[in-house]
């Protein structure tokens, strides 16, 4: 009883330095763990290759069957979403029960961004008395069943958003925000091992691996750590030999499911640098539709437009974000009515020299996740897969001497 | 506090058309009693008796012309109000009656509808001697276009506000995918269905696709629409380029004829 005094009053102490030195929780917890406060649950490095932050990563070992009791657990602690078909293509709906989950599927139509830059939101009211802000409640929403390329688009979005200058709203959305992720298999249009995302590292709470009779469980958070400590019973941490020898095998299994490949993707950068004014762009550009879908299916696509709306009775009103995209016309109009990219061909060079040149310069990665949901929604076949192809076509004439 | 001098004076005018657009101004139920104390609503056929007007700050224009008589009354509009907006598809783009103009002359048409000498008994002194439909932007100079059949009242009151306040409504033409993704519809051009979502203006939140109708057009040609294309698509999933032609014509008419071609 006394040892455990002061254990804790030790634990108090360390979180008055930590505050102090403004420590961040990872290295809380680890020194917390090296005081053994948390002994019940002992850190054991997990099997995981190439993780950055290996501190707070714990696997744990869930059977199939429990899974249900796992989701009914996880809905006392915020509003679900998950991976609901209707209308034959999956969204991101509230759930009410485990039946409506169907976790075999390939790409929602819009990702999670939806739950951190919806298509339309207000972030300012005013009336007569003066202007507020407007942000979301405090709820805590869960989403359930997001595959590694959604993780990531929202690592860049992250990145985006909460930078040197934080933006208040999607910060909000953000800390509400609990990823629990889900494995997956690819289909012909995911490219996701060609643009390195089909793995991830961080980003989600907790990461589930559907591995026949049960799953691997990944912590990647507090917050993911503090739902698996209350799911104790439900999660076991015996991972044997032969179940890691079957991750490894899936593992494998997936890599050789992918069917598309974007060619030689590490240089893309470089070929649209040096090939700016090439004529694929132009080919393109006839085709073009100028409809935007490309962007707002887009993980990564963030742009809006901020109006400001009136009511009818002209003495109140709201200001409201607009997801906007770059293939529109007048998206390059500046004051003085002078548009810089009035042609379909600019519009459309700017949306992929960003996505995939210009973003490697600023973030030392493409913003392109390989979720594959441009070449699915483009009508006319315009997307990175044949964007890249055609420009590595152009630049290598014979690809075996490329290679 | 930046106040109103005074409410300005708006009146709506209809022309050739269902009148659909002054219907949906009165079905606003939430935001009537505003719209009718916001402004100073001198002219509105649909919901008031006939006044006489000197000047109106803003004039709503629905409808196409299609007589001689309308004609005239739409320059009289034109000397009478500041601020004139296009309300909906028939004053904006021509709507229906501005399709059939490529078919036949205009005389073999009226031959056609109203019998051996074309001419309609005691019409003339009503209406006016008829003459072939157009969009209102044909004959005067237009500010403000708000397409729709009918508008949306999305569309209307973010426009109509700032006017009446005295702000300037910006410009920003987006197509029905953008809002049909908004709702994270599917497309229905990748399943062999046709859509006209890429080529016509949104506003409509579109409310047809996300009830499983493809989008008709029915709010016109958008201004940054690829034609060309979209009738590649069309030919691709299974329409014959007459058939691709006449769809794309229905409420954009002959203005989206004229695109085709490639005159604007």
């Amino acid at each position: 009883m006394c040892q455990k005094f002061t254990q804790i009053s030790t634990f108090l102490k360390i979180l008055q330095i930590s505050k102090i030195l403004e420590l961040n929780s990872k290295l809380l917890y680890y020194i917390s763990l090296k005081f053994s406060i948390f002994r019940r649950y002992p850190y054991r490095l997990p099997y995981k290759y190439n993780f950055k932050n290996s501190l707070d990563m714990k696997t744990y070992k869930m059977s199939k069957d429990r899974f249900p009791e796992f989701i009914e657990q996880i809905k006392t602690k915020g509003q679900l979403y998950g991976p609901v078909k209707g209308n034959g293509k999956y969204s991101f709906e509230k759930i009410e029960k485990f039946e409506d989950l169907d976790f075999d599927y390939q790409r929602t139509v819009i990702g999670p961004k939806k739950f951190l830059t919806p298509p339309r939101y207000q972030t300012l009211r005013y009336d007569k008395s003066g202007q507020t802000d407007v942000f979301v409640s405090d709820e805590t929403q869960i989403v359930i069943g997001v595959h590694p390329c959604d993780i990531h688009g929202i690592n860049i979005l992250d990145r985006l958003f909460l930078g040197n200058i934080k933006d208040p709203y999607y910060e909000k959305r953000r800390n509400n925000l609990i990823i629990i992720g889900h494995s997956c298999l690819p289909d012909e249009n995911c490219v996701c091992k060609s643009t390195g995302t089909d793995m991830v590292e961080d980003g989600f709470d907790l990461f589930f691996t559907e591995l026949g009779e049960h799953y691997l469980v990944w912590v990647g958070s507090d917050k993911g750590l503090s739902i698996a400590i209350e799911a104790e019973d439900m999660l076991t941490e015996e991972i044997s030999e032969d179940e890691i020898q079957e991750y490894v095998r899936w593992q494998q299994r997936r890599s050789e499911m992918f069917k598309s490949e974007i060619p030689s993707f590490k240089y893309l950068a470089d070929i649209i640098h040096l090939h700016y004014d090439s004529k694929v762009w132009e080919q393109f550009g006839e085709k073009c539709l100028s409809c935007g879908i490309c962007s707002i299916v887009c993980p990564t696509c963030n742009c809006f437009n901020v109006e400001d709306r009136i009511s009818m009775n002209t003495e109140d009103g709201f200001r409201e974000r607009i997801l906007d995209s770059c293939t529109l016309p007048y998206y390059s109009m500046v004051a003085g009515d002078h548009d810089f990219r009035p042609d379909r061909t600019s519009r459309l060079k700017l949306y992929y020299t960003h996505k995939l040149k210009e973003y490697i310069g600023r973030w030392g990665q493409p913003s392109c996740v390989g979720c594959g949901r441009c070449i699915t929604y483009c009508p006319v076949g315009i997307n990175v897969l044949t964007v890249s192809t055609a420009l590595y076509e152009e630049v290598c004439e014979k690809p075996e001497a490329c290679e | 506090m930046w106040q109103r001098e005074k409410k300005p004076v708006v009146g709506i005018f209809g022309f050739s058309g269902c009148a659909g657009d002054q219907l949906a101004i009165l079905h606003m139920e939430d935001e009537l009693v505003d719209f009718f104390t916001s402004a100073d609503i001198k002219f509105f056929h649909m919901a008031q008796s006939h006044q006489e007007v000197d000047h109106v700050d803003i004039a709503l224009v629905e409808g196409s012309i299609n007589t001689d008589k309308q004609l005239a009354e739409l320059k009289e509009i034109r000397e009478k109000a500041d601020i004139i907006v296009a309300l909906g598809t028939c004053a904006t783009h021509g709507g229906i009656q501005y399709l059939g103009d490529n078919e036949k002359e205009f005389k073999e048409r009226m031959l056609l509808v109203y019998g051996k000498d074309g001419k309609i008994p005691k019409f003339s002194e009503l209406v006016g001697n008829p003459i072939p439909a157009e969009p209102i932007h044909k004959f005067i100079e237009v500010d403000y276009s708000i397409p729709g059949c009918p508008i949306a009242k999305e569309n209307f009151i973010p426009i109509y506000t700032k006017l009446i306040s005295g702000l300037k409504p910006t410009k920003y033409p987006y197509p029905v995918c953008i809002e049909c993704k908004f709702q994270g519809n599917d497309c229905f051009l990748l399943h062999g269905k046709y859509c006209l979502g890429p080529v016509t203006d949104g506003g409509c939140d579109a409310c047809c696709p996300t009830f499983g109708v493809p989008c008709v057009g029915c709010f016109g040609a958008y201004e940054g629409a690829n034609f060309e294309s979209m009738i590649e698509k069309l030919i691709e999933i299974g329409l014959t380029e007459e058939d691709a032609k006449r769809k794309l014509m229905m409420f954009g008419g002959k203005a989206t004829e004229l695109a085709l071609k490639g005159e604007k």
